[in-house]
């Protein structure tokens, strides 16, 4: 018996040690309650004393702590006096591709377009910021590429969890990423090529677009040839068109089955981005943002999705000088669907201080709710995957974090993580 | 109730500049004689953080001549006859924030700076204020006023970390004027960087590895203390020779040799544990006066060396790191508790100078005690900076450099209401629409 459990232990010992401090602990799915503390859902009203009940990884039940009842054998986690809200979704990491300060593999600069590149391709799942980033409530990220690509691969949301970039990732490719302003310029027009200015961008986007509408149009045009062909005796089917790996998802951008996430700071690159919205008619998420504020109505009229990073910190000053607390206020005011990313920058930009950039949004003169949605519910759904994290309603993943206060407050900390309905294994701070 | 008291007293001071003549800040010769030094000033009603480690619930600090008079709980300081009062009840006052590593004013991080010569690894003969714009280096060109409306009142700025050495650092108030008004210590210090540097290491040139950059460091401090003997000798010999003549002027010997005769300290930036004995061991062959590290990301690892001998780290930007068992260190706050003295820093603009304090709550959420904290943002740094006389804490004789909250300092939420700097109010929240905002 001794043994026994000693062996499962080594086991589990073992399996942290193979997949990181990413790995939820193995063990059974049996259901959980967390009970008591001020459960906030992200979808609703708080709830005082609320209890959430999850079964099989998913989130089965919420309400009030006498509403919820456990199931025989549930394990009982007492959440009295604490926050309990639904895992925090950062927009914009760059994790998982290579070493802070070393060249990353995010950006592959032998061409300012990269679209036929996926991340999945570059991501390591043994990076312990995946790990960091959970333990800090963190339970769904985008890994999206740097800023030096004007169109960049293929983005992948993940959850921080799982030995592979197949486990971690989310089904459905997130989108494209797209970089106006001074990221292409330093990368390539530095070298004395396209892009070394702010046309040259555009122009690198358009011309990509209408080699990707023509591909596109190929593609319908064979498939209703195909379809045509289907109901005739003897009928040869069609040649396909050559496939261009590299158009593929632009192709797909076009035809609504992906978003485009455009990285873009001032107010002149914002408009930029609007302009090929307008021109090319795809579903776009500006990214960064910083002037945004500018441009709200602009922006609310197309009903495009906004994700803010508030600080301005990190290498992007150059074109974020014009930063305002007040971006994500402002934009909200305006009617823009608003999330807030944290970016992974250092000090107050780093991403276990997500949180923070939410409360310097609210000093900034955004509702507390609105923060609040804006690294949870708002954020799932700017990428597209609300109907499975983002907030704490039945059906939806069991990624819950324990609070041990407001969330808004400088002091407060992550106690308890669950991703899937299974706890991340948390370490004491080194004393 | 109280806001308004201060608004109109705001008001009444500003009338009482403009009728003395005094320019509207932060115009040149704005800290010229004003009525506020002339008399005696009284901020009265709040909870006073001395930031020497004394707090006093219904504190008074009195201000006369743009120093701190007096400074202690109502009961025992008095306010004197005709003292121009400022209500600050409900508030909660701070000595002004100091920033012991900053680069404000020296351009965009992550774009064209001028903070960094790369022509040359060893270029102490550099003087810093000679790169500093005196509002913000172009694109942000209101740096300085932002980080004056978060509380900042002096930062030491610095050269860059890519040479080894980088030059002559300078300490300055953010009180508008020219770079000279503001500056109030040249050369603070002699910026370093040890560790590899991958820009010389790039082009083939010393030092591509970090024995290399500690052998320039010592070649340079050789030759600066042999050229200092050369000067002794001229000195001695002059009388008695008419033919002796000095050695050539070298500008960068020159500015060395401080460093050699310990009139000034040393900072150096480093990060891997090895590269931080590597700085004590540099401080301890040349006995610098102080020796003072930035980042220092690893100075946990060697916590107790560096407590036993004083060896000051200026924690930031970057406040958290994980050891290798995935352990999270709170840099700031592990090496406070292990007897290091810290400070804590922007690396402005890596965080913008206005987020100084909320650097500092990040190391209070990770456990760092409150008091300490504070200290890191102000009495700290102006030791490592050899200004402990004058700031860095509410106490008598110290300028009078005070920042006003609307509550605790370290919550994002609270607003910095006014900030004194030598007793002139020199920003307010009312009269700057956007400057909580920014």
């Amino acid at each position: 018996m001794r043994a026994a459990s000693f062996a499962a232990l080594a086991a589990g010992l073992a399996l942290a040690a193979v997949t990181g401090a990413a790995a939820p602990d193995a063990g059974p799915d049996k259901a959980l309650v967390i009970r008591g503390g001020r459960v906030v859902t992200a979808a609703g009203p708080e709830i005082e004393n609320g209890a959430v009940l999850v079964e099989g990884g998913k989130i089965k039940a919420v309400g009030g702590a006498d509403a919820v009842a456990a199931p025989p054998g549930a394990e009982v986690v007492d959440a009295s006096g604490r926050w309990v809200l639904p895992g925090l979704v950062e927009c914009l990491a760059s994790i998982g591709l290579g070493e802070r300060y070393e060249a990353g593999e995010g950006e592959e600069l032998s061409d300012p377009v990269a679209a036929g590149l996926r991340l999945l391709d570059a991501l390591d799942p043994f990076d312990k910021r995946f790990g960091q980033a959970a333990r800090a409530g963190i339970t769904t990220l985008m890994v999206a590429p740097g800023r030096a690509n004007v169109i960049g691969a293929q983005a992948v949301v993940v959850k921080p969890r799982g030995a592979t970039a197949e486990e971690m990732a989310l089904p459905g490719p997130a989108g494209v990423k797209l970089t106006l302003g001074e990221g292409p310029k330093s990368a390539f027009g530095a070298k004395g090529r396209l892009p070394g200015t702010r046309m040259g961008s555009a122009f690198v986007v358009r011309k990509a677009l209408l080699e990707a509408a023509e591909y596109a149009r190929k593609r319908r045009d064979h498939q209703a040839a195909v379809a045509a062909a289907k109901g005739k005796k003897g009928a040869e089917p069609p040649a396909a068109p050559p496939r261009r790996l590299d158009l593929e998802p632009l192709a797909d951008l076009l035809d609504g089955r992906l978003t485009a996430f455009i990285e873009c700071h001032r107010a002149d690159d914002i408009q930029t981005a609007l302009r090929l919205v307008d021109e090319f008619r795809f579903r776009a998420v500006l990214v960064g943002a910083t002037e945004a504020y500018k441009s709200a109505g602009e922006i609310a009229r197309r009903g495009i999705p906004v994700v803010v990073g508030v600080m301005g910190v990190g290498p992007k000053r150059v074109e974020t000088k014009d930063v305002s607390l007040g971006n994500a206020a402002a934009l909200v005011a305006a009617g823009v669907k608003t999330a807030i990313a944290a970016e992974d920058a250092l000090g107050v930009g780093a991403q276990e201080e997500l949180a923070l950039s939410a409360a310097l949004a609210v000093k900034g003169g955004l509702d507390r709710a609105s923060a609040l949605r804006a690294v949870t519910l708002t954020a799932a759904e700017v990428l597209g995957v609300a109907s499975r994290v983002g907030s704490l309603e039945p059906g939806k993943d069991a990624d819950i974090v324990v609070l041990d206060g407001d969330p808004f407050s400088y002091r407060t900390r992550v106690e308890r993580v669950w991703i899937d309905g299974r706890p991340v294994r948390m370490i004491e701070p080194l004393k | 109730m109280s806001e308004r008291t201060i608004v109109l007293a705001g008001a009444a001071l500003a009338l009482v500049l403009a009728s003395a003549g005094a320019s509207a800040p932060p115009g040149p010769g704005a800290r010229a004689g004003t009525a506020a030094e002339a008399g005696v000033t009284a901020v009265v009603g709040a909870r006073v953080l001395t930031g020497a480690g004394a707090e006093y619930g219904n504190g008074v600090v009195l201000i006369e001549g743009g120093r701190i008079k007096a400074v202690g709980p109502a009961a025992s300081v008095p306010v004197p006859a005709g003292a121009e009062v400022f209500d600050a009840s409900g508030r909660v006052v701070t000595p002004g924030l100091v920033d012991s590593h900053s680069h404000l004013g020296l351009g965009p991080s992550g774009g064209v700076t001028e903070d960094n010569e790369m022509s040359d690894p060893v270029t102490p003969e550099l003087r810093i204020i000679d790169s500093i714009h005196p509002e913000g280096e172009g694109p942000d060109e209101r740096q300085f006023r932002r980080a004056l409306a978060e509380g900042v009142t002096a930062v030491a700025a610095r050269p860059g970390s890519g040479n080894v050495v980088g030059g002559q650092s300078a300490v300055l108030k953010l009180r508008g004027g020219t770079v000279d008004d503001m500056v109030i210590l040249f050369p603070a210090d002699m910026k370093m960087a040890l560790g590899r540097k991958g820009f010389y290491s790039s082009k083939g040139v010393m030092p591509t590895t970090k024995m290399g950059a500690a052998y320039l460091v010592r070649k340079a401090l050789v030759e600066a203390a042999e050229y200092g003997e050369a000067l002794e000798r001229y000195e001695r010999r002059k009388a008695g020779d008419p033919k002796a003549s000095p050695p050539p002027r070298d500008l960068g010997k020159e500015a060395m040799l401080k460093v050699v005769r310990r009139e000034i300290p040393v900072h150096i930036h480093v990060h891997s544990s090895d590269d931080i004995m590597t700085a004590v061991r540099l401080a301890e062959e040349f006995g610098f006066l102080r020796l003072s590290l930035g980042h220092a990301v690893e100075a946990y690892k060697v916590a107790g060396e560096l407590a036993r001998r004083g060896v000051a780290v200026v924690v930031g930007p970057q406040m958290i790191a994980y050891d290798d068992q995935g352990r999270l260190v709170n840099l700031a706050g592990y090496l406070a508790d292990k007897g290091v003295r810290v400070d804590i820093m922007t690396d402005a603009d890596v965080v913008q100078e206005s987020f100084l304090r909320c650097q500092a709550a990040i190391a209070v959420k990770y456990g760092m005690d409150p008091r300490r904290a504070l200290e890191a943002i102000t009495l700290s740094p102006a030791r490592t900076l050899g200004l402990e006389a004058r700031i860095g804490s509410l106490e008598p004789g110290k300028d009078a450099d005070l920042v006003v909250f609307d509550g605790d300092p370290f919550d994002v939420a609270t607003r910095v209401l006014a900030v004194f700097i030598e007793g002139r109010r020199v920003y307010e929240y009312e009269a700057e629409a956007e400057g909580g905002g920014k």
